[in-house]
This record gives structure tokens, sequence and C-alpha cells, in this order.
């Protein structure tokens, strides 16, 4: 059985919405600027954030102020919303989601705990509320319509991959008809100094795939598709052919040096679509620019593609590393990539990494025939998931 | 320098929680990473902390002082050469 | 779809040494208690069962995911100031630490997601597990759940007025499953049903009991103290009464709010 994807819906810190990102990544404009705004955090470093705060994301979405949703959560409504859009839902159908965040609403229980280490009486409950992961996946079910099967998931940066995998299982049961699938998360205090904490931050825009990159920057966003099965859906953007999660096994931040889980998830996904190496026309890596990622991520690509690596770019230049939403955003733009005919171009790249020769995309294509994306996503715990994606 | 081995060695017991390990068992000149006391690179990260929190010494990453990581005798030799 | 319990071990069940399950000290040194009881359950778990690297998949779920390495990691950023911050409470907060944690000690590279969604994490784990064994994907799985209690959850959570009828709690539970029978197999798992209205103890067991002589657990989860994976530790009770002799066992669990959800667990054959 087919497994299309009928709606595509993206948030980033390139704005809010299909049209606003592509414009953006065409005209080779980053989202990621030299300081956070409205993040609360003393760190001056470079991230990728929507220019909105909660209140103005609330109005924007016509949500209550009151009912003071966490940022995860409104990012995700956007996105799904977006998503749902795309085609006429027949809510009489079981419209099921599986959503996915690495820190839900932590943007909230920031506020509370600075209250509650104080005095343990003091914090509104209200800023806690929202702090598990599912609350936010709650949140969008409310707003979105969802009617049947939900679930949230949560491995890290591949989180969101996994949720598209998840999803597309889902459909093959016939669990549910129609299913919402991606990923959402907000820039956090927690997240940017737990990443400081690693060292793995560039205080200059992140380089990916290039020799004297530096580390990742962080960003929010959110992004989602709307999976069916092919027989059920009167018009598509691309099919979803393969996908594979695996892990890499050795160690708990750090990935291998030959790529293990990377190489197993890109072969596993190509097996299950029946798909040869040299049939993928366009990669959008995991490559978040820290040193570990990159290597491991290129050797993955040598030891699968050999001397014909297809074109490849990380489009994190442009967004950040939004986390849980990575393996959401980048499946938006992968599914755009076929349904558009285009490829992007990796930002900041000027020399390739010695060990590997490896160059990115360096200019935006447009008009051209894209039949398959391959998109990685990589986490913490040897989380690797590999989505192929195919006209 | 023996005062500032000792300390040292207290320091990556507490700060690394190395279970069961006492300040005698550390070999002052033993390897800290692989093979000797079999630290990793979360670690290294750990030890920059104690070395900007008890000494003042600040790096931006253990490649900058590769050298100095290699044993607590090392480690104590740059604290020397470095703290403020 | 239908998969066969091998083995079901709950954290106060786990009885070697962590030692011997956790063998290297550089590894437990950084484990909260929350991750050290998960993972000495997992590895029980899948200890007295052959063949015990050839696991294909690791499903794991947790409401609350790794809270005392959240907690302090949060604490650090406000009491420190956001300076030298020590990244091993970071790193082990992520929700699939334990999950990531299991396949590092097997130096296993299947298929490991973690499931995040409160009282249907455990659930959630196990239809996938099913859907993979469905599937053909998989023939032998890890399934399991863990949460942990802190004081900080504990306070908001009295004054949430949670605990006005239940206490709080906490655990781990394993479970090792199969696509095929095996000399070990307990039970199988015969039906997951997620439902979005709640259902009566009397409706539950017209709808759900195959013969009058299926027993019910309806919302025991209180039995095990508040924690969003108690579920599981029905799950291993349902397997326990199956080795006693009783045929089928109906679960019913409606948990703060959250929709039900079925579990039928049944005798072999």
């Amino acid at each position: 059985m087919g497994i299309v994807v009928t709606g595509v819906g993206i948030v980033s810190a390139l704005g809010i919405g299909v049209e606003k990102n592509l414009a953006a990544i065409s005209l080779g404009e980053s989202g990621i600027s030299a300081l956070p705004k409205l993040l609360r955090t003393t760190n001056k470093l470079p991230v990728g954030e929507l220019r909105l705060s909660n209140e103005e994301l609330h109005a924007l979405i016509g949500i209550p102020i009151e009912e003071h949703l966490s940022r995860t959560a409104l990012l995700g409504i956007l996105a799904v919303k977006e998503a749902m859009a795309c085609i006429d839902i027949d809510f009489s159908k079981r419209v099921g989601l599986v959503s996915s965040t690495s820190v839900g609403g932590m943007d909230l229980t920031e506020h509370f705990f600075e209250k509650f280490i104080e005095d343990d009486t003091t914090g509104r409950l209200r800023d806690v509320r929202m702090h598990d992961c599912a609350a936010s996946t709650e949140a969008i079910a409310r707003y979105c319509g969802i009617n049947s099967y939900k679930t949230t998931l949560s491995t890290a940066c591949s989180s969101a991959a996994n949720a598209v995998i998840a999803g597309a299982k889902l459909l093959k049961h016939n669990i549910v008809d129609y299913v919402v699938v991606g990923g959402t998360d907000a820039l956090s205090a927690f997240t940017l100094n737990g990443f400081k904490s690693l060292m793995i931050l560039d205080e200059k825009p992140c380089r990916p795939f290039d020799a004297t990159r530096a580390g990742l920057n962080l960003g929010e966003g959110a992004g989602y598709l709307i999976l069916q099965r092919e027989e059920d859906a009167k018009s598509y953007y691309c099919h979803l052919s393969g996908y594979s999660n695996r892990n890499d096994a050795h160690h708990q931040t750090a990935s291998s040096a030959e790529g293990n889980g990377a190489y197993l998830a890109m072969s596993d996904a190509l097996k299950m679509a029946n798909m040869l190496p040299a049939d993928v026309s366009y990669i959008n890596a995991h490559g978040t620019g820290t040193g570990n990622n990159d290597a491991s991520e290129s050797a993955a690509f040598l030891r699968l593609f050999g001397d014909s690596v297809p074109p490849f770019s990380s489009t994190k230049g442009y967004t950040g590393h939004t986390l849980a939403a990575a393996g959401g955003v980048e499946a938006v733009l992968s599914v755009l990539a076929i349904k558009k005919g285009c490829r992007y171009p990796n930002l900041n790249f000027a020399t390739p990494i010695p060990e590997y020769g490896l160059i990115p995309m360096l200019k935006y294509e447009n008009d051209v025939l894209v039949n398959s994306v391959l998109t990685n996503s990589f986490g913490f715990g040897g989380n690797c998931s590999s989505l192929l994606f195919t006209r | 320098m023996e005062q500032l081995v000792k300390e040292l060695k207290e320091h990556l017991i507490e700060e690394l929680n190395l279970e069961e390990i006492t300040v005698e068992d550390i070999d002052t000149e033993a390897p800290l990473f692989g093979d000797g006391l079999g630290l990793d690179s979360i670690d290294a990260l750990e030890i920059i902390l104690i070395l900007e929190k008890y000494y003042g010494v600040k790096l931006a990453n253990s490649a900058e002082a590769k050298p100095a990581f290699y044993s607590v005798k090392t480690l104590a030799e740059y604290i020397m050469q470095n703290r403020k | 779809m239908r998969c066969y319990i091998n083995r079901v071990i709950t954290a106060e069940e786990v009885s070697s040494d962590i030692k011997l399950l956790i063998p290297d000290a550089g590894v437990r040194r950084r484990m909260s208690r929350v991750i050290k009881s998960a993972v000495t359950t997992a590895v029980e778990c899948m200890g007295a069962v052959e063949e015990i690297d050839s696991l294909d998949a690791i499903i794991t779920a947790t409401g609350w995911g790794c809270l005392a390495d959240s907690e302090r990691f949060l604490r650090n950023i406000i009491v420190d100031k956001e300076q030298l911050l020590n990244p091993t409470p970071f790193i082990q907060s992520t929700f699939n630490t334990v999950g990531g944690q299991i396949a590092l000690l097997r130096h296993n590279h299947c298929y490991n997601v973690t499931y995040v969604n409160r009282s249907h994490s455990f659930e959630d784990a196990l239809l996938d597990a099913m859907m993979r064994i469905a599937d053909g994907e998989s023939e032998k799985i890890l399934v399991g759940a863990f949460d942990e209690q802190t004081p900080s959850q504990h306070r908001i959570m009295e004054r949430m007025g949670l605990f006005r009828k239940c206490n709080d709690g906490e655990g781990a539970v394993f479970a090792h499953i199969t696509a095929t029978q095996t000399p070990e197999s307990k039970a199988q798992v015969e039906k997951i049903d997620f439902l979005q209205h709640p259902l009566s103890e009397e409706e539950c067991f017209a709808r759900y009991a195959s013969s009058d002589s299926s027993k019910l657990l309806y919302n025991n989860y209180s039995e095990y103290g508040l924690f969003p994976t108690s579920s599981a530790y029905c799950f291993a009770k349902a397997v326990k009464l199956i080795q006693d002799g009783v045929k089928e066992v109906v679960v019913y669990k409606e948990y703060l709010g959250d929709t039900p959800v079925v579990l039928i667990i049944r005798c072999i054959g």
C-alpha cells in the first residue's frame, strides 16, 4: 500500500508558512540572528528565533490569551493548521496525530521554576501545566480538529522523523484515515544552555559541512505533513516510499566516526523503497554544523554512495537546528523539493572537510526534476532516522 | 604541587561522580582518558569546568590544551602555569 | 494483531546486582535513579531470554521522562546564572536516554524509539511493537515503561490537588515480546483499544470480556500510585493472573482525564 503526502505546514525563524520559508531560502536569506530577542537568557549566541511573542502568537491563531499555551504548542498549531488547510479533510473520517517535541512546555516551566525554587508555594501552576510533551499534542489536537488516535514521541533531534514513521504505520494498519505527523520545539534557556554546556554552539552563523565548522545554532519551529493511503487521496505532493530508524549504539551524545547508525538508516530506507543509491536526486542532510555530526554523516554518505554522492545540503544555516522539529521542518522542505522541482543551497560553506572532500549544494536550483529526496535526522542516544520521499 | 594534585583528584571524584574510587586509587601519572581512568569526551567538558570553577583557568575546549588533559600530573602543571 | 509475552519484570523484581547488569562503572556513574532503575529492569528482562543480542526493536515509554536530571539542570541554570554548567544532567534529561543506554550496553543497532504520551505512553509503545510484528519488521521486541517521582513533582501535584484520592508513585516495567510462541511464552496480547469515551465497569466487561470467567482490572492503576505509566504494572499483573490460571484479563485504564485504553491479555492458545 502506498502512503502519500497530501499537506504540508511549516514555521521557522524564516517565518510562518511554506511561502515565506521558500522565498527566504530562494533568496539566500537566513533566519538566524546574532542574538536572541524574545528568549530570556544572558547568552549572547546566534539563534533562529521566530520574532513573535507568545501573546502575538495567541492573537494570530485566535486563541484567547487566558489559554496560556506553551510556545511549543503555539508553533505546532500554526504549522498543523497550514498543513490541514492544504486539503478538504472529511472530518467524519478518523483524523489522527503523531506529534513530537524535545522540551515540551519548557518555555513556561522556566518561569515557574524560578519562583518555585525560592519558595515551593509560589510559581503559577498554569506555567507548569503544559510541561510534559503530550500537553502540546493535546493542544494541537484540540485546536485542529483531531478526532482519533493521537500520540507523542520524543527521541531528541530525530523525533519528528520518527513521528512520520509512526504515522505511516497507523495508516497501513487502518487505525486512522488521515494522520498529521511532525514535530515542534520552541527555543528555551534549557536547550540553549544545554548545548552551550556541551560546547557545540557556534558563536557565529553555523557552517555545516565546512572544514572550519564550529558548532550549531539553535532554532525553533514546527513542521508537519498530512499522510494518507494513496487510494484515499484525490491528489498528493509525493509518496513516502521508505523510512527507517536505527541506532548508532556508539555514545550517548556523539556519533560514530564510521556513521554506522546513519548508514544503516539510509540503506534501510532505500531498500524499503526498492531503490538504489544512484536513484536519489537530493539529500537534505542532518548537517548540524558540529565537528562530530558532519564528519560522521559525511563518512556515512561515502560508505553508501561511494564516489557519486547525490547533491546534498543542510538547511540548518537558514533555520538553525530546531531539535525535535528539525525532522518535520526538513521533511516539509524535502516534499516541496519534489513538488516544486527545487534544491536548496547550504549556507556559509567555503572549504570541504579534508578527510571527505564533499561539497554541498551551493546555489538555489529551480525547475529541476527532483524524483526522490532522502532526509536525515539524528539525535542523542544514537537515534538515527531517514525518510525517503519520491515523486 | 602535591596539595594541588590531591585537591584535583578530590574534585575529579566529586564532580565526575567516580564511584568507589578514592584519591589513592588514582595514579597521578596514568592517562585520564581511554585505558587509565577511562574518562570520555563528556568528562573532558566537566574537567574544563573544574579548571575554571576552582582555578580560574579558562579553556574554550579540551583540544586547546590537549597535552594538559593527559594525566592528573599534566593537569596540575597546566593549572600552576595558568592560574590567576 | 497479536504478540506473545515471554517475560515481564518490574523494577521491584530485579534481583541481580547492578554491577552485573551494567558492568561499566563509567556508564553507571552518570545515571540518575530512574535511569538506573529502568536500565537494570530492561537488562534483567532481556537476560533470562535466549539470544539476548538478537532483539530487533527497543520501544520505551515514559510520561514524565528523566525528571530529576531535568530539574537539576534547570536549577543550575537559574542558580549559576547560566554560567559553568555541567552538561551531564542535560544529556541525561533526554526522554530517550533509557532506550539509548540499552542500545549502547548491548551494541544493538535496531529500531529504538520513545513514546512520551502521558498515561497512554506504554500502550502506544505496545501498539507500535504489535504493528512491527504484524508487518514482519520485528520478531523480538523489548517494550518498557518508566517514570520517576521527585520532591518537586510531588509538591506540584499536591498543589494541583491530585493526591486527594491517590498516593504518588513511580516505577519501571519491561516486557520481552515475540511474534511467535516460544517455550517461555506466558500470555498473549490480544487487543489494544483506544477509546474516545469512558466506559463503566459493567459496560467494559460486557464489551470486552469473551466469557464470564474473564477478569477485569478496572482502573487498578491507583494500586501503584499516581504516575503516567502505572498501567504497565497492571499489564504485569495481568500476565501473572494468566500464569495463575485465569484465561483472559481485560485491563481498563482512565487516568486524570485522558481518554481510556483497554488491553486484552489472554492465555496461550
